[in-house]
């Protein structure tokens, strides 16, 4: 025994199977739609994150000094106390730095004093032959600026003898050579304890570099947090590339947004084509329909039914080809692979249900208005 | 089923299903149909006749409220149809009156049992058993499973009329049911149709073919629109 619903299933599936062809370029309208549609959402979603993350890669976009220039340097619990303001979920790293002047056997260099681990965070862009060192409080390890070690010669594992400020003396081991390509290729590494002992000065540090997930006026309200936290600093935003931070952000998004919305366009417009000719080719079996004594919704829901299916099956291929399409958009501009979103399917899904139905609104209209004794007639 | 419709047609007094009181229909400057008044009562078996252009089709169309007329009345079972809305014409097409095409119009894509589901499923609900019962009747229970394309043409219009009948509609109304037909079929489906009289149906036929005059206890002919003669 059939039932209603089995006829309308047996109805909407026989229907379109007659019509593979004009079916087919609904579904791959819709299909590539869906596509672009979950590619970009699913960009859009990671995006922040990716361009964040490549972003910080061109190193500090914040910057925490003593508020007084004169003063010598700060004080670690005022800089402790600043980086502590900075959201936790914002900060990708911080490292103070402390600079010197220090002997080595052959001449002098400059010392820099830092947090090996948070340095590697904020400058994740350098290149190092050796290795990092990994924690804060190494005072046997050091790393060599890749011209400083050129010009004397040394290489990772070689050791150096520094001698700093009042007699103070180190022996330190290179574990890494690093090549910034900046001023640091001059420099000479090492934690910040022993720069602070090397150099006279415990406790002190000149200043902090930080790497932190903020654009724009963010940055100033972030900036103006951490100066009433912390009283005696000043922290400065490098406008240079934060805000070029937020503006690519914004064009990217607003740029997704536009293609987004012009393909939805084009779906529509393919849809719409497509189901028009459908009405018209079946008009006869329209006008069948109503001479039989379907009425208005009997007619809507079978071509509302047919474009329903039509979109299901549209986004669930556009959903696989979109996952795709990601991967490779997300390779070609962060050299990364772009996660699964659970929200991409849902919101692409009502997109294209969306403008199947904005495509379906004329047809059906006209599928609505067809003279059953007209065309029944051939006319 | 045939019991049933031979004791109500037994037992019930002939009352018009239907009525027409000064019909017209006008299509632009062309009058297509003028004053057009007739009854027909249940049970009868009525051929109405006339040459091309005589208004048969435009008859055909208002009495199965597809099309509207300009002036006059028609009542169906009594009621009149003038002022219905498009959903109501609609209703009264599923409920109450049953067609049968000269071109068959059937669905090509569904098979013979599933177009008379398909004609169940927009008046109430698809009933398979019931759809192969109207199928055996009409003497195509074998050919269930066929689509139109692997029928005749006597076939399909076999299948057309199981399809006006599966509803139990109050009225037939047919369009050159044999216009199409070869003579062996023609008899066929000529014969469907005394059958269907016998059982006391209501029947009114649009035709060309004089056998059907012969076999119709009352033919209507029609002259430029109007009722020529009504015998």
């Amino acid at each position: 025994m059939a039932s209603g619903r089995r006829m309308f299933a047996v109805l909407l599936w026989r229907s379109l199977s007659v019509r593979a062809g004009r079916v087919g370029v609904a579904l791959a309208a819709l299909a590539v739609g869906a596509a672009v549609v979950s590619a970009l959402l699913s960009l859009y979603l990671d995006i922040k994150v990716k361009m964040g993350e490549e972003l910080r890669a061109y190193g500090a976009n914040f910057v925490i000094a003593a508020a007084d220039p004169a003063a010598d340097g700060l004080d670690a619990a005022a800089l402790a106390r600043a980086v502590a303001a900075v959201p936790p979920e914002r900060l990708v790293g911080a490292s103070p730095a402390l600079y010197g002047v220090v002997r080595l056997d052959q001449g002098n260099a400059v010392l820099a004093g830092v947090d090996f681990p948070g340095l590697r965070r904020v400058s994740p862009y350098w290149q190092v032959t050796g290795a990092w060192i990994g924690v804060a409080f190494d005072e046997r390890n050091a790393m060599v600026g890749r011209r400083l070690a050129d010009a004397m010669k040394v290489r990772p594992g070689d050791t150096l003898a520094v001698l700093g400020a009042g007699g103070a003396k180190a022996q330190v081991t290179v574990k890494g050579v690093v090549e910034s390509g900046d001023a640091e290729d001059d420099q000479l590494f090492v934690s910040l304890p022993l720069a602070q002992r090397l150099l006279g000065r415990p406790g002190r540090a000149d200043f902090a570099m930080l790497s932190v997930t903020v654009d724009g006026a963010a940055a100033d309200a972030l900036a103006a947090a951490i100066d009433a936290a912390a009283p005696g600093v000043s922290a400065k935003p490098i406008r240079r590339v934060s805000e070029s931070d937020g503006v690519i952000l914004d064009k990217i998004d607003g740029l997704m947004a536009v293609v987004a919305a012009f393909i939805l366009v084009m779906t529509t417009l393919c849809v719409n084509a497509t189901l028009t000719a459908m009405v018209a080719e079946r008009a006869p079996e329209i006008g069948l329909a109503k001479a039989l004594g379907a009425d208005h919704r009997a007619i809507v829901a079978q071509f509302l039914g047919e474009t329903a299916l039509i979109s299901v099956a549209g986004t669930l291929l556009g959903l696989v080809l979109g996952f795709g399409l990601a991967q490779l958009l997300g390779q070609a501009v962060f050299g990364a692979w772009v996660g699964f979103r659970p929200l991409v399917p849902p919101v692409t899904l009502a997109a294209a249900m969306a403008t199947a139905l904005a495509a379906a609104i004329l047809p059906v209209r006209r599928a609505v208005k067809v003279a059953p004794a007209r065309v029944l007639r051939g006319e | 089923m045939t019991a049933a419709v031979s004791l109500r047609a037994s037992v019930e007094p002939a009352r018009p299903v239907i009525e027409l009181r000064g019909l017209g229909r006008s299509f632009g400057t062309v009058e297509a149909l003028r004053e057009v008044s007739f009854a027909i009562p249940s049970g009868a078996f009525v051929a109405i006749m006339g040459p091309s252009g005589s208004g048969k089709t435009t008859l055909l169309n208002l009495l199965s409220c597809l099309d509207r007329p300009t002036a006059g009345e028609y009542l169906l079972d009594g009621i009149p149809t003038a002022g219905m809305s498009e959903a109501e014409q609609a209703r009264i097409r599923r409920e109450r009156i049953g067609l049968v095409f000269q071109q068959f119009h059937l669905i090509p894509y569904l098979t013979a049992l599933e177009n008379l589901m398909l004609a169940q499923h927009y008046h109430s609900v698809a009933d398979a058993a019931a759809a192969r019962a109207a199928l055996e009747r009409v003497g195509l229970g074998h050919r269930a499973g066929h689509r139109p394309s692997q029928l005749s043409g006597g076939e399909q219009q076999r299948v057309c009329i199981a399809r006006a009948l599966i509803n139990e509609p109050s009225l037939i109304l047919a369009d050159e049911p044999t216009g199409n037909l070869d003579e062996a079929n023609e008899t066929v489906v000529m014969d469907l149709f005394r059958q269907l009289h016998r059982e006391g149906r209501t029947i009114v036929l649009v035709t060309h073919n004089p056998a059907f005059g012969e076999v119709a206890e009352r033919t209507i002919r029609l002259a430029h629109g109007r009722v020529e003669s009504d015998r």
